[in-house]
């Protein structure tokens, strides 16, 4: 039994093998007298790169059989974990792409920032095929404990260590709350396994006032409000702008990509799956609300690119939780669309910061007359800002159309309609990138080197499926279609 | 792979997408060749103007069925298809922005100082959304069309216009049409739901009960009356119109405020029919408000654009007029005015264009015995003056003239206070016209005399051609779209 395991669980096992390799081929070499103590982070980059991209291969190429569970059913693999992988690892490997030419501009020689990329991708993959409790508590922990050392990877700068602290503390905090919900759970129910979980939470009604079990319900609760923390919806973001803004822009970036699909793709496992109740959609509902508002206003008087690039996640893990809000079939195929665009987006917008990033692009001011002397990286970000925006062509529409689409079909009118005029709103901020890039003619034209080959192959593919998504957007519909299902059934 | 392509080589499909093939093909020739570039632009919009009047010949006006449909699967799952044909109706929609769009790039072909690929670029690509607009026969392509055209529209605005005020217009331009038009896409969703689909032609065998008529057409109407505009909203024209640059403005007003009545004569009428009746005092009182309104603000501007700016907003609110006193003159007259004034109005942003390319002011107050230096120029002006406060013998009279005997039919006061807005229409024409043209010369202010050019002539030929064409003889144009217009109306049984 246990072989078939060995054999499903190739990719991590491959990616584990394959970051410790490239760890000790880094610290053997670069403490190495014979090579004068040279810096590594390219090589280890590049080790890494290429490491994910075989991940990438086996996952796809052991094609998902119907449904599978492994190690004595702690982890599951099935259709939707299988295209969540595929997905998740696509996007690492494009934070990858990003890092390569990094400690050149950073000039750091800190190969050991890129080794915990690797840690958390395989962290994530377990997150994401997780089918127990104690597995996903888990596998969440050991990616945020990677998150933790990388938010504070750069030690000369009191920015990166402060948002290092802030995002320990509340990290730390919210697995509390996510640790205690989880035990709630166990305690009322005895079992921790989702199925097991399932079994026992069909038919069963937790309403606030005559609940069946207040610890189940109280459980439920601290489990949600734990996710809620790690992907930054609204009472619950007061982290976020500051870790986004003091963090390593690369690191920034990878925050913002990775994680949320791991822990959208979680807790469509642990909501859908096994606590399917209206109870808990109600918090999701005003969570939605309000992530969605706060992140269209208080986007709107940043300017500094990454606080508003964090403020416009904010929002958009808002307009995501749409789909969330109801648990139809529908809402989640359409918060795996978002998401995949949102992703797709955000990959865009930070490969262009980071290329930006030589004379000190902090503020959104600095990007004044790009259109004059890099017409093609300004046209580029703006497409990618438009399509932030949701106007039509682009792929960012189709992702709020379908939301709406959803959420109008499960009759929640109300979040379709603040979702409307949110996004109205939020056009503000995001047509301010254009305004600035070719209207303004600011005093000091700043000059900004043009990007390495790696990393300008990144928006260009972005930019070509956020352009071309509208036309034939039908194979992701598919997909996102048949890992919908497998949740819900 | 082939099944996808293979609706390509047909018909309608083809002309939507001839501009965007030449815009890709724009795209890869290098900057530095630019009579290149702009001979690829100006001959792919020729050929799509050939193009479609080949389609209008075959088109067959005894039926009041969809011609030349096509579908492409997009979706899969919410029935959503691209889905165009196109009919009596809007086949001159079609022909008309296929017929300006030439005439745009002939007439901002050497003002272009930066940017030019881009600016080349965007041509084709605003030619073929509103093309798409009016061939779709489903309602979210319809949606994502016109929102489309607001990218290229944004950012001609905002880098090629010419004041400071230019980034107000352009922002009041985006958000003004997208803010609208979201209501819009929830209505359409929402349909789309209760019904399971969005092709219009199903839409209109369904009966919505009454109380969500109302409101699925309110929802429509925020969307319409931005694009119309109508008066509560109607400041987006005037500002885009006079920031724009004068192809720019052509665009806007020739050929984006058509897709707002058109949206109303498509969707609204005869898919709400018992809303659109009920509704029409919503629709009266602002449009004739902004007749009124707009032709007395005209008369204090003091910018040579913004005063042609504001008459598209009184000539397509006769138009709504017309098409809310819903029987078959009523209908055909403001489709006739739309046409005439996609002919009209783009004329005189042109005539504007060439003396402020010379002299690089707006001020009326500069201008003055223009007769004497530029005398061609002053007669073509002349004659679209007089064409623009609907002469008899011109394109804008029948239409006018329809409009009013339909709306006479349903409201009298209506019509006679919509004609009311006809006087004040002459009383501002002929004013700017006495001002620009007339008087002393001002030599001080105007130091370059030069009339136009063989190419600003030759533009303007098509143009009087058609307003003739139109005016003396109206007969051709309204046998194509009479049997589709009998069919609107006997559909929503209004009659």
């Amino acid at each position: 039994m246990f072989e078939h395991d060995f054999l499903a669980l190739f990719p991590e096992i491959f990616l584990i093998n394959a970051t410790i390799i490239s760890l000790i081929y880094g610290v053997v070499f670069s403490t190495s007298e014979k090579y004068d103590y040279p810096p590594l982070v390219r090589n280890v980059g590049w080790l890494g790169l290429l490491s994910v991209l075989i991940t990438i291969l086996l996952v796809a190429v052991g094609s998902p059989p119907a449904v599978a569970n492994l190690v004595y059913n702690n982890l599951i693999i099935d259709n939707f974990t299988y295209f969540c992988q595929i997905f998740l690892l696509l996007s690492t490997a494009s934070t990858m792409a990003m890092c390569l030419d990094y400690s050149k501009q950073e000039s750091s020689n800190a190969f050991e920032s890129i080794v915990p990329i690797l840690f958390p991708t395989r962290s994530m993959l377990f997150m994401i095929s997780a089918y127990d409790s104690i597995a996903m508590y888990l596998a969440i922990e050991l990616q945020s404990l990677c998150f933790y050392v990388i938010a504070a990877s750069r030690r000369d700068s009191e920015f990166s260590a402060e948002a290092g602290l802030k995002y320990f503390i509340l990290g730390a905090f919210s697995s509390g709350i996510l640790l205690f919900g989880r035990s709630m759970i166990y305690g009322f129910t005895g079992v921790t396994n989702f199925e097991e979980l399932a079994k026992i939470f069909t038919g069963y009604e937790i309403t606030l006032f005559g609940a069946q079990s207040s610890g189940i319900f109280m459980g439920i609760l601290f489990i949600a409000a734990g996710f809620l923390f790690k992907i930054t919806a609204v009472p619950f973001h007061m982290w976020a702008p500051d870790v986004y803004e003091g963090s390593p822009t690369i690191v920034t970036a990878f925050f913002s990509i990775a994680p949320k699909i791991s822990i959208l793709a979680n807790m469509l496992r642990v909501f859908i799956y096994s606590f399917y109740d209206p109870t808990w959609q109600q918090l999701f509902f005003l969570c939605s609300i309000a992530s969605m508002i706060l992140g269209a206003l208080a986007a709107m008087a940043q300017n500094k690119v990454k606080r508003l690039l964090a403020y416009s996640s904010i929002g958009h893990v808002g307009y995501l939780l749409i789909g969330f809000s109801r648990g139809t079939i529908e809402g989640i195929q359409s918060l795996l669309i978002g998401t995949f665009i949102y992703v797709l987006m955000t990959v865009n917008a930070f490969a262009m910061v980071l290329a930006l990033r030589q004379n000190r692009f902090k503020y959104i001011a600095d990007l004044g007359a790009l259109a004059k002397t890099n017409p093609i990286l300004a046209i580029t970000l703006s497409i990618t800002m438009f399509s932030y925006a949701g106007v039509p062509p682009l792929a960012g529409f189709c992702s709020k159309f379908y939301l709406f689409f959803a959420a109008l079909g499960c009759g929640a009118y109300s979040l379709a309609l603040i979702g409307v005029v949110t996004s109205v709103i939020s056009r503000f901020y995001y047509i301010r990138f254009v305004k600035i890039m070719y209207f303004d003619t600011p005093e000091t034209w700043i000059l900004y080197k043009p990007m390495d080959r790696e990393k300008s192959l990144l928006p260009a593919i972005t930019v070509f499926f956020i352009t071309f998504f509208f036309p034939y957007p039908s194979p992701s519909f598919l997909v996102t279609h048949q890992m919908a299902l497998c949740p819900c059934l | 792979m082939l099944q996808v392509l293979a609706p390509f080589h047909s018909n309608l499909s083809g002309i939507v997408s001839l501009p965007l093939l030449g815009s890709l093909i724009i795209l890869v020739i290098p900057n530095s060749r630019v009579r290149l570039i702009r001979g690829i632009t100006i001959w792919t919009s020729l050929i799509t103007f050939l193009y479609s009047l080949f389609l209008w010949i075959r088109l067959e006006n005894d039926t009041a069925k969809f011609q030349f449909v096509e579908t492409i699967r997009w979706l899969p799952y919410p029935n959503i298809n691209f889905y165009i044909g196109i009919d009596g109706i809007s086949s001159f929609f079609v022909i008309l922005t296929t017929f300006l769009t030439p005439i745009r790039i002939l007439v901002g072909l050497y003002s272009v100082k930066s940017y030019e690929k881009e600016y080349m670029i965007a041509f084709p690509v605003r030619e073929s959304f509103p093309i798409a607009v009016s061939c779709s026969l489903d309602l979210l392509i319809f949606y994502v069309f016109p929102e489309s055209v607001l990218i290229p529209m944004f950012i001609i605005i905002g880098v090629r216009g010419s004041r400071q005020r230019k980034i107000k217009a352009a922002y009041r331009f985006f958000l003004y049409t997208l803010m609208g038009s979201l209501f819009m896409l929830l209505a359409i969703l929402f349909i789309s739901f209760q019904t399971g689909t969005t092709d219009p032609q199903i839409l209109l065998t369904t009966e919505f009960s009454e109380r969500r008529q109302i409101l699925l057409r309110i929802a429509l109407f925020a969307s319409f009356p931005v694009k119309v505009p109508m008066v509560p909203v109607h400041i987006r024209l005037p500002e885009a119109h006079v920031e724009a640059p004068t192809a720019g403005s052509v665009t806007s007003a020739g050929i984006l405020s058509k897709s707002g009545t058109y949206g109303f004569l498509r969707f609204s009428i005869p898919m709400f029919p018992e809303a659109t009746l009920h509704s029409t005092p919503f629709i009266y009182v602002p449009s004739v408000i902004a007749i009124i309104y707009t032709s007395l603000t005209t008369i204090r501007q003091i910018d040579l654009k913004k005063i042609i700016a504001y008459s598209p907003v009184a000539h397509m609110n006769f138009v709504t007029i017309g098409m809310f006193s819903p029987n078959i003159q009523g209908i055909e007259g403001s489709i006739l005015l739309m046409l005439s004034h996609g002919l009209v109005s783009s004329a005189p942003s042109s005539c504007v264009g060439a003396p402020y390319d010379r002299h690089k002011t707006r001020i009326v107050k500069y201008y003055g015995g223009l007769v004497s230096t530029m005398p061609i120029s002053s007669t073509i002006f002349l004659f679209f003056t007089l064409a623009n406060m609907s002469l008899p013998g011109t394109s804008s009279f029948i239409g006018e003239f329809l409009i009013l005997v339909g709306a006479f039919q349903r409201n009298s006061l209506v019509a006679t206070l919509a004609a009311l807005g006809m006087i004040l229409g002459a009383a501002y024409s002929p004013w700017l016209y006495n001002r620009v043209v007339f008087g002393n010369s001002k030599p001080n202010f105007i130091l370059k005399f030069s009339d136009s050019n063989r190419r600003e002539v030759l533009i303007f030929l098509p143009f009087i051609a058609g307003v003739i064409r139109m005016g003396v003889y109206p007969e051709v144009f309204l046998e194509c779209m009479h049997t589709s217009v009998s069919n609107l109306v006997q559909h929503g049984r209004f009659d």
